[in-house]
């Protein structure tokens, strides 16, 4: 369904004064009770000001504002909290984005916890992962235990969504059945439907499992079905085999419809009609890769995919990384990866290099990051990125760190960038601090 | 009638299985305070074994580990911390809000928007859960 003009995180009037409601009620409940132990307020504050060119020439000076804020009261038989977090941005210099302020409530909810049961009940913005729903909304969520080692949740609200080319719905509800045995597994069948004006734009059913019979092996997984559409969008299982604690192999499989899985989407970059998205296609991604720890500071891995396609050639991912640290405060790490494609466009080489020293409170960053494609990509074969950065810690709250980025792209010859971030925790009360 | 009669049922179904429970929550807050990537191992012979985040493939299984027992990332994590990447309307990809932890997985990191023309072609449903319906406002500048 095309929208005309861009709305963004649509919420009937009906719905914010429901969910505002909820929140001012449970605050007053939060904040009269006089149980000064039990209750904690905690937070913490970025303000970023970042600096760059714009491709026309103009120069960028966007200042944020991220502010998270979380209050909670364990006195009674459960906890009750308030989270609350968004940010907002005024452009200092030229406009760098379509409007000169802009700002976002990330999420905003009550929440009460149990401690029988891992009952829970949350109102408000909040991010949703049940199984198939994988949503931000801004409405009811429940969850809880049940017996016999079920446990059973279920949401509905209104999608909290960017909709910059479709429309992405007015309701959405789902929920998740799940049995766990925890010592060796959990199943979970789940299912969600987002509406239109009554209209079903979205149904999705789906099991995610995660498994663990001996303590050496760990598989989780999820198949999602499209009942709109009638097709399995996606398989995607990975098992994990760690026979020492120094040594992991894992093994992953991915299965995807095209038609099913692009069904429904709020970006024509991602829909089956952009030209990109190739209606009908199939892809099988099959991948494998091993993790060794030599030592505790010392760790390497090695990793290969291969994809095949219905229709488009298949290709191949594979590299290496290496990470180790020292006692005096050093980390390193250095990584290859190869990306071969069925076309020279579709295949490069990337390289990363990086370094981190702590002295004392201070700390210094280098981070070299290069790709050599095969083809052109902007007239460009090589891309590349060098950012330093350095941070003090001028207390256990309070931290100034800068960095510049010095980066030659598809799109600057030279582009300089640099981000100054002031970040500043607080909190009160014995969890609080 | 038939719908509220289905209705009350599950309700009471419900509510019945749900006084029967009666299990102990997942704490609230981790015991110990747990610094950099932790390695579960360490202390735990169990399940929570496998939420090691410094082994190679946590990243790409830590999703099924969130749906499966959110409660127990919720121990360290706050809401505030997932929103890093998991944003509703995002401005700053989180590598380049976190230069100075170059340890991390963040997503795209370097110059990847000329990167993302390779990748997006490769597997374009690596990029649909963070930006089919959020996060894609920009996408628009090019993507007619």
């Amino acid at each position: 369904m095309k929208i005309k003009e861009k709305i963004t995180a649509p919420a009937p009037p009906g719905a914010v004064k429901t969910v505002g409601s909820f929140l001012l009620a449970f605050s007053l409940l939060v904040f009269s009770q006089q149980t000064a132990n039990a209750t904690a307020i905690n937070g913490d504050s970025t303000t970023i000001l970042r600096m760059r060119e714009g491709v026309f020439g103009d120069h960028l000076f966007p200042l944020y504002e991220y502010l998270n804020i979380s209050a909670s009261d364990a006195a009674g038989p459960g906890a009750i909290s308030l989270e609350i977090g968004g940010w907002g941005r005024v452009d200092l210099g030229d406009r760098s984005f379509e409007h000169r302020t802009e700002g976002d409530i990330q999420y905003g909810y009550l929440s009460y916890r149990a401690n029988r049961s891992n009952f829970t009940v949350s109102a408000g913005r909040q991010w949703v992962v049940e199984g198939v729903g994988t949503e931000r909304i801004d409405g009811l969520y429940l969850r809880s235990d049940l017996i016999a080692g079920l446990t059973a949740a279920a949401y509905v609200g209104n999608p909290a969504v960017t909709q910059p080319d479709f429309d992405g719905g007015d309701l959405i509800y789902g929920g998740r059945l799940a049995h766990s045995v925890p010592k060796y597994y959990s199943v979970g069948l789940s299912a969600l439907r987002t509406e239109v004006s009554g209209d079903g734009i979205r149904e999705e059913e789906g099991i995610d499992l995660w498994l663990h019979p001996i303590s050496m092996v760990d598989i989780t997984g999820r198949s999602t079905y499209n009942s709109l559409s009638n097709g399995w969008m996606e398989h995607a299982y990975t098992a994990s085999v760690t026979p020492t604690e120094a040594l992991r192999f894992s093994a992953s499989l991915q299965n995807v419809h095209y038609d099913d899985y692009f069904y429904q989407v709020t970006t024509s970059a991602l829909s089956l009609t952009n030209g990109i998205i190739v209606p009908g296609e199939e892809m099988w991604n099959v991948g494998g890769s091993v993790g060794y720890s030599a030592t505790k500071n010392i760790a390497l891995s090695a990793e290969y995919n291969h994809y095949e396609y219905d229709l488009a050639g298949g290709a191949d991912y594979y590299g290496v990384n290496g990470t180790f640290s020292t006692t005096t405060g050093l980390a390193a790490g250095a990584s290859f990866h190869r990306m071969d494609g069925s076309n020279d466009r579709l295949r490069y080489n990337q390289y990363r290099a990086w370094a981190t020293q702590k002295l004392g409170p201070a700390d210094l960053t280098l981070d070299f990051f290069d790709v050599d494609f095969d083809g052109s990509i902007g007239g460009r074969e090589n891309t590349f990125s060098l950012a330093a950065a350095a941070g003090y810690d001028f207390s256990r709250n309070l931290r100034v760190a800068a960095d510049v980025d010095y980066i030659r792209s598809a799109d600057f010859d030279n582009e300089l960038r640099g981000l100054i971030k002031v970040s500043y925790a607080f909190g009160v009360g014995k969890e609080g601090k | 009638m038939k719908k509220t009669v289905y209705l009350t049922v599950m309700g009471v179904m419900l509510s019945f299985l749900y006084a029967c429970a009666n299990t102990t929550s997942v704490a609230r807050v981790h015991p110990e305070e747990v610094k950099g990537l932790p390695r579960c191992a360490e202390c735990h012979t169990d399940q929570w074994t496998a939420l090691s985040h410094q082994t190679q493939d946590f990243y790409l299984k830590h999703k099924i580990y969130a749906a499966q027992q959110r409660d127990a990332c919720s121990t360290c994590h706050k809401e505030s911390f997932c929103v890093r990447c998991h944003a509703h309307k995002e401005e700053i990809k989180p590598s380049d809000k976190y230069k100075e932890r170059p340890e991390l997985s963040l997503p795209h990191r370097g110059d990847y928007l000329s990167r993302h023309r390779v990748e997006g072609r490769i597997n374009p449903a690596s990029c649909l859960k963070c930006h089919g319906r959020q996060n894609n406002e920009r996408c628009k500048t090019c993507h007619k």
